[in-house]
């Protein structure tokens, strides 16, 4: 039983370990409260949102939903970097916690959260670990203390169970369901304090556990002495706290003076603290809590002890909850599975019960578990080798196992200043937010400045990842699209996931900019070259962030200067060639000449290096080097020097050994739509392939690709280059033409039908036939065709007689 | 020493399955040697030593890879429908079909043998002609087939490499299984044989040659499947290269104890071979044929045989890697390139690193050709 603690306070603690998320603890925590009826409930939970606890236990809120923390290191006390921290603590129905948080307020039991603050435990922990671990979805749960200690590997091999899930699913959750909660709870208090046993003290250290319980215990001790009963009556405390937690508290509260310790020990001012961390709720969606979809939040499959937690609350005897949440899975999953091609029978679904159920047994098992459920399903419904052609039924289940839908939360819930604001805006701007149909709009951003400001707006919630809106048409600066389009269509929506989404990135400010801002801020630190930063311009011009521009402009003109990578020079390039053309549209009053010029001549002085690509490059390398050739065309008369020099470097580049056919190709086709190259030179250049050594006969066919990427109207000038064409398929064999034909067809992409018409007369010339002649069939008179029917009818005839 | 080379299970294990059916608690299916509860014992081995007549005895596990697979095939076999075991070359479906029957129907030896020549006589039941002519059809003049045992007596039958046999007489087997009779019109009124408790079939397959793609959806549905896959940890894969070579050299009576070093370099190379991506972390390239671990053992007990007939009774790794080559240039040349890459880089960052057999393991590669 939970162990039982006399203190000079004049107090009766229980400590009750529990494990998050799971469904008889929460039944037998739910059970101890009723029963022992203590005066005060605390549970492990960080501190500062205390105040959220009536949100929490409202009839109107229902989970799943996450308590958010934020904090914001202004001060620089966690890393020098002054970052923005976040974390979120997942509730489910069956979240031991809530229920006890539920059971507490409908006894009128007063309840509180003891733990350290959220900036107090990133305080506490080392840099990388516990809640500072690089993780975008940290989790306050720390149930994984308990799931990856040595004894547990021994413990699991010697049951024969294959992971700590399917040992607590059996021992724990089926066999524990039935038993008292004293029984229930003595037996996780002993797992838990071998648990704690195999885990080195320095590890606890390291992830701030010890600061932590030394903080809850000095809190229960506090609670203690500030709520005594004046009629010298003995208080009753129940402190509900991770099990891991467990054995340590009642040591620390054992020793009563460790306990008080606890509270100097802290490295921090509390206030500093305080005045930089917020917390808030959200509603959660089940595949966030669910734990295999990679957030370490406590048990998988939620959608089906969810099932199991309905099946058992209220009810006043269990009866075989496990059983019907099975059932009821195997009817769902083969009712998905009919309605995909795949036959499944009645018959199938009393198998896969009889499987689940005599596994059970085998196993020793009271009921048939999640683990039972997932073997019958593949034992009985997945027909043929199991491989991704087969797995459609378990991928089924899977699904269904984690659940589905968000919770809600009451009315009056605390929300984030951002979500006032992304209110605030959608009023203004006349966005519909009370439905939850999907919106169109469209909107003249060039020519009505309040449409340009709801664009802004939109792009920022794109930016955000908040899902809210989409931009179905209108110019795409990333993608470098439809810059010739003046209006941008749009299609919104709103849903409760928008404001979780807010929530999320509330850390990064108060408002819609200021969050888009600070992260555009963070991005512009990691970003990895010129073009992801050229990139990012694009996004801040969209999103109309003035403020941001000058700085990514700055960056953006740094790593043009670091960069060493072509390809990212030529992204670079390509959007800031975009900016300045749709700079005067977008009125930003940025001047972008200088920056163009940098990344051109930076440009040219990688080019040489590309001489000799492989041919998987090919393409890129070549529309890099038509994307520099219509730059200084087209900005000729400030870029003159740099033309040149960049007729210097192709020159340099056509003089390198090996260099790539097709790289040749296209660079001799510049060469001559400039002028720099008679036809005569890229017939000789051509011809050089052509009578060179096997292998490099083989390369006419890339040569002429890129030649005609480039220059495919030389092809239109006398008869020469097709004739060369036709002298080229003459010397390959019909093997080494099939093994060519990719490449030719890629050649032969850059014409229009009717260019490739007019190709193939000049061919047919060649062989003395006229264009008609191969492009047109003659026609078959009906005579011949009448005459063929009865031949086969007469063939039939004699063949069937 | 034994007089067979390779004596059925239910002989090798005799003594187990004895003392497993005498201590046996659980509830038995109808027909049914021993309880689902020891039959897994039997599979998958016990902790503890059993204790049987004063003598104890102690259960080691049979069958590595998956044990939930194990037990969703006794539940199967317990149940109405078919088992069929599916997957690549190597990876102990016969043997566990093998340990299943033993364990179940204290036989493992009725069995039909799949080939593309397999006829529905040779499924269902054919006539012992002399007898037929002389008097006429009756029980004594059928010729019963392992299926038609199977149904008689109560226990299972084994269909070996059933896809090797046209899908139309694989067919046969589907009234058989979801109605459990089987009709013998000559024998007018007297000829339905109604399966007894305790009957099933357990279906092998393999899935390099010809799948079960081609098995009629009618068929697929009297089995429930269960796809074996290859052993995913190496040192698993030690340990059965040692358990299985060191019961091949008692049978045959080779005197030479199984070295364990060696096993390992031959399952490492084995595993990761087939898994495409060494220990350290190198992309390999798969070699086309069959890496399976029974392949391994094979190569292995090559080795032991040549070293102790023609050697001093210790492994040699030399011979080891003669040996390698035998097995990986089945099916093309192409996969003895891939063992010699696999050698230069692999295995000669680990000899550096670890030395000693690894090194010469390394030196070992001249016989690769």
């Amino acid at each position: 039983m939970e162990r039982v603690l006399r203190s000079k306070e004049m107090a009766e603690i229980r400590l009750l370990p529990v494990r998050h998320h799971s469904p008889a603890c929460a039944f037998h925590v739910r059970d101890v409260i009723e029963k022992w009826q203590p005066d005060a409930v605390l549970i492990e939970g960080p501190d500062n949102a205390n105040s959220l606890i009536p949100i929490m236990t409202d009839k109107e809120t229902h989970a799943p939903f996450a308590i958010y923390y934020a904090y914001h290191d202004k001060t620089g006390i966690i890393s020098e970097d002054k970052q923005h921290y976040k974390c979120y603590y997942p509730f489910l129905e069956y979240s031991p916690e809530l229920e006890a948080l539920r059971t507490a307020g409908e006894n009128g039991i007063s309840s509180a959260f003891i733990d350290l603050s959220y900036g107090e435990i990133l305080a506490a922990s080392a840099q990388g670990r516990g809640l500072l671990k690089d993780d975008a979805k940290n989790s306050y749960n720390d149930d994984y203390l308990l799931t990856r200690n040595e004894y547990l590997k021994q413990l699991c091999e010697k049951t024969g169970l294959r992971s700590f899930d399917e040992f607590w699913e059996k021992f724990f959750e089926i066999n524990g369901l039935y038993e008292d909660s004293e029984t229930w709870f003595s037996h996780l208090l002993t797992y838990c304090a071998l648990a704690r046993e195999n885990t080195p003290d320095e590890e606890l250290a390291q992830e701030g556990c010890l600061a932590r319980e030394q903080h809850m215990a000095s809190g229960i001790i506090q609670w203690a002495d500030k709520h005594k009963c004046g009629d010298g009556k003995e208080q009753r405390i129940l402190v509900v706290t991770g099990g891991f937690h467990t054995p340590a508290l009642a040591k620390l509260l054992s020793e009563e003076n460790n306990a008080k310790a606890g509270a100097k020990a802290k490295r921090v001012k509390k206030s500093d603290i305080d005045k930089n961390q917020s917390v808030y709720m959200m509603p959660y969606s089940m595949e966030a809590a669910d734990a295999l979809n990679g957030y370490a939040s406590g048990m998988p499959f939620a959608g089906f002890y969810l099932k199991i937690w309905n099946g058992i609350k209220n009810q006043a005897a269990i009866s075989k909850p496990y059983e019907a949440a099975v059932l009821d899975m195997l009817v769902a999953v083969g009712k998905e599975v009919r309605k995909s091609e795949d036959c499944l029978s009645t018959y199938d679904e009393i198998c896969a019960l009889q499987m689940a159920r005599g596994l059970s047994e085998l196993r020793n098992k009271r009921e048939a578990g999640a683990y039972e459920l997932f073997d019958a399903v593949l034992a009985s419904y997945v027909k043929g080798e199991y491989n991704i052609a087969t797995d459609m039924p378990v991928r089924t289940l899977g699904r269904l196992m984690t659940g589905s839908g968000s919770g809600k939360l009451c009315d009056g819930a605390d929300v984030p200043p951002i979500i006032t604001d992304f209110n605030m805006q959608c009023k203004s701007f006349g966005l519909k937010c009370d439905t939850a149909l999907e919106n169109e709009l469209t909107l003249s951003i060039f020519s009505g400045k309040k449409h340009r400001q709801i664009s802004m707006f939109l792009h920022r919630m794109v930016f955000l990842d908040t899902e809210f809106a989409r931009r179905v048409k209108g110019p795409n600066l990333q993608l470098k699209k439809d810059k010739n389009l003046l209006r941008e269509v749009w299609k919104y929506k709103w849903s409760i996931n928008v404001h979780s989404a807010l929530i999320d990135v509330s850390v990064h400010g108060g408002t819609v900019e200021e969050a888009s801002a600070s992260l555009v801020g963070e991005r512009l630190k990691k970003a990895n070259g010129a073009g992801d930063a050229a990139y990012l311009l694009t996004q801040v011009f969209e999103m109309g962030l003035s403020q941001q521009l000058d700085a990514v402009y700055d960056r953006v003109h740094e790593l043009i200067l670091q960069d060493t990578d072509f390809y990212s020079i030529t992204d670079a390039l390509r959007s800031l060639m975009m900016l300045d053309e749709l700079g005067g549209l977008y009125e930003t009053g940025l001047e972008f000449g200088a920056l163009l010029h940098t990344a051109v001549r930076k440009f040219i002085s990688l080019l040489p290096s590309m001489a000799c690509i492989q041919d998987d490059t090919l393409t890129e390398c070549m529309d890099a080097l038509k994307l520099l050739y219509q730059i200084t065309r087209r900005k000729a008369s400030d870029m003159g020097q740099e033309r040149e020099d960049y007729f210097d470097a192709l020159d340099k580049m056509c003089r390198a050994q090996n260099i790539n056919a097709g790289l040749n190709g296209c660079i001799y086709g510049i060469l001559y739509g400039s002028g720099r190259a008679s036809s005569e030179t890229v017939e000789n250049i051509c011809r050089g392939y052509l009578t060179g050594t096997r292998e490099q006969l083989m390369q006419t066919a890339v040569f002429f690709r890129g030649l005609f990427c480039t220059a495919k109207d030389l092809v239109f000038i006398g008869d020469s280059i097709v004739g060369l064409l036709d002298e080229f398929f003459g010397a390959v064999g019909s093997g080494e033409f099939m093994e060519l034909l990719p490449q030719l067809r890629l050649a032969f992409t850059y014409f229009t039908p009717a260019e490739i018409d007019k190709i193939a007369g000049s061919a047919a010339r060649l062989h003395g036939k006229e264009k008609k002649d191969i492009t047109e069939l003659s026609e078959v008179l009906p005579e011949w065709y009448e005459y063929g029917r009865q031949l086969d009818e007469y063939a039939k005839a004699q063949m069937l007689g | 020493m034994q007089e067979t080379i390779k004596p059925p299970v239910e002989e090798r294990y005799k003594e187990e399955l004895e003392a497993l059916r005498g201590t046996d608690t659980g509830r038995v299916p109808e027909n049914w040697k021993m309880s689902p509860k020891a039959v897994r014992t039997f599979i998958l081995g016990s902790p503890k030593p059993i204790e049987y007549n004063g003598k104890e005895y102690k259960i080691e596990k049979k069958y590595f890879g998956n044990d939930a697979l194990v037990e969703r095939c006794i539940v199967t076999l317990a149940g109405n429908r078919g088992l069929m075991l599916v997957g690549e070359p190597g990876t102990a479906k016969t043997m566990l079909s093998e340990l299943l029957s033993a364990a179940i129907s204290g036989v493992s030896t009725n069995t039909i043998q799949g080939t593309a020549g397999t006829t529905e006589d040779m499924i269902k039941y054919s006539w012992n002609y002399a007898l037929l002519l002389a008097k006429g059809p009756s029980r004594e003049a059928l010729v019963p087939s392992p299926l038609y045992v199977g149904m008689e007596r109560g226990i299972l039958t084994r269909f070996e490499e059933i896809t090797r046999t046209p899908a139309e007489i694989q067919d046969s087997l589907i009234s058989v299984l979801s109605d459990k009779v089987l009709n013998v019109p000559e024998l007018g009124d007297d000829g339905f044989l109604f399966a007894r408790h305790g009957f099933n079939v357990i279906g092998t397959a393999n899935t390099r040659d010809k799948g079960v793609n081609e098995m009629s959806s009618a068929l697929k549905r009297r089995f429930n499947f269960e796809t074996v896959m290859p052993v995913r940890e190496a040192s698993m894969e030690k340990q059965i290269i040692l358990n299985e070579v060191a019961k091949l050299a008692d049978e045959n009576n080779i005197k030479m104890e199984a070295d364990e070093d060696v096993a390992e370099l031959l399952a490492s190379t084995y595993h990761e071979l087939r898994e495409g991506v060494s220990s350290m972390g190198h992309r390999i390239d798969k070699p086309v044929s069959v890496m399976s671990t029974a392949e391994a053992v094979s190569v292995y007990y090559q080795t032991m045989l040549t070293r102790y007939y023609y050697g001093d009774s210790r492994m040699s790794v030399d011979c080891l890697v003669q040996n390698l080559v035998g097995a990986v240039s089945k099916e093309n040349k192409e996969d003895l390139e891939k063992v010699k890459g696999y050698f230069n880089t692999v295995i000669k960052d680990k000899s550096a690193k670890e030395g000693g057999l690894w090194k010469e393991y390394y030196e070992a590669r001249k016989w690769l050709k």
